[in-house]
């Protein structure tokens, strides 16, 4: 499985893209959601978008906007990884098109459960197998 | 932080909430005890002490824009910082961490502990990108919820901090004033 991890800070892009390798995704990652429509212009085809909301450029409502308005990448999960925690922006972001959203600080757990509520959880990891933690978890119940 | 002149006279009868009407030193304390556990590690403890301020600090900040408008300031000696982002980097941390590094993981740090503290704001709200460099000025000392801790030893603090001056007070009615 692909994915593709889209956020401004490299610190954070090298937290998800750890917590997703040791899944067992092939990541690659952009620095803003112009950069994002690059890679997947390039032809390269994510199972799964992890998307940053407050990025330069392109944020990443606008990437979830852009990625839903081309037929081509409609089949693309997306989950929005981000510290925008209120309510109404969290139902703007799944109304855009994203599918699940974790708020950030998030737990690796965080992300496994999210992935395997979408089905996307790579099955050469069975469950209870410990990939790299960062403890402590915010979820919004919608 | 940019202001915008929005056009609006304001009157001295006017009432805008400073943030210790909105949001505690505990709150804020509890916010950032979640992000240090999430993002510099599971065994990493804030200690509510003030320490003793370094001399060469950095601070690293995002700005909130709403109906409160403010910054969420993280102040700490360099080498502190430096410390911090190390521990968020973990084993992806280059061997020689560069400028920017800290910058980007500081920042985000900032980010992080400043979205929390946004959602526990009335809202909507708007959140700027982080900034790293020399904290903004306190506009208005009555306007600020700060808290001073302490980790591996050095001292942090995390500042919500209004970015509007105070508004003026208004004149007493002076009843027995005699006319002149």
């Amino acid at each position: 499985m692909r994915a593709l991890v889209i956020d401004d800070s490299r610190a954070m892009r090298r937290i998800v893209s750890g917590i997703l390798i040791g899944l067992g995704y092939e990541v690659r990652d952009a620095g803003h959601g112009r950069e994002g429509l690059d890679v997947l212009d390039e032809g390269w085809k994510p199972h799964l978008l992890c998307v940053d909301w407050n990025m330069p450029v392109m944020d990443g409502l606008q990437f979830v906007s852009a990625v839903r308005s081309n037929p081509a990448w409609r089949s693309v999960t997306i989950m929005m990884v981000t510290s925008e925690s209120e309510h109404t922006q969290i139902v703007r972001a799944l109304a855009a098109g994203a599918h699940e959203y974790v708020i950030k600080p998030f737990t690796a757990d965080a992300i496994r459960d999210k992935l395997a509520l979408l089905g996307l959880l790579p099955e050469e990891v069975p469950a209870g197998v410990p990939v790299p933690l960062r403890s402590s978890e915010q979820e919004v119940a919608l | 932080m940019t202001t915008m002149d929005t056009g609006e006279r304001r009157r001295s009868s006017d009432v805008r909430p400073v943030i210790t009407d909105l949001i505690d030193g505990a709150t804020v304390l509890s916010i950032a005890e979640e992000a240090w556990i999430a993002l510099v590690g599971e065994d990493e403890i804030l200690v509510p002490i003030p320490g003793e301020p370094p001399v060469d600090i950095v601070s690293s900040w995002v700005d909130i824009v709403g109906p409160w408008t403010g910054s969420v300031v993280l102040t700490t000696g360099r080498g502190t910082a430096e410390e911090l982002s190390r521990a968020l980097l973990r084993e992806a941390a280059p061997e020689v961490l560069e400028h920017e590094d800290v910058e980007d993981a500081f920042g985000e740090i900032a980010n992080v502990v400043g979205g929390n503290v946004k959602a526990a704001l009335p809202g909507p709200s708007g959140l700027s990108l982080p900034q790293v460099g020399n904290a903004p000025v306190v506009r208005n000392p009555v306007d600020v919820c700060r808290v001073d801790v302490v980790w591996r030893g050095e001292p942090v603090s995390i500042s919500v901090q209004g970015a509007l001056p105070p508004l003026p007070v208004p004149s007493p009615t002076r009843e027995n004033e005699v006319p002149l």
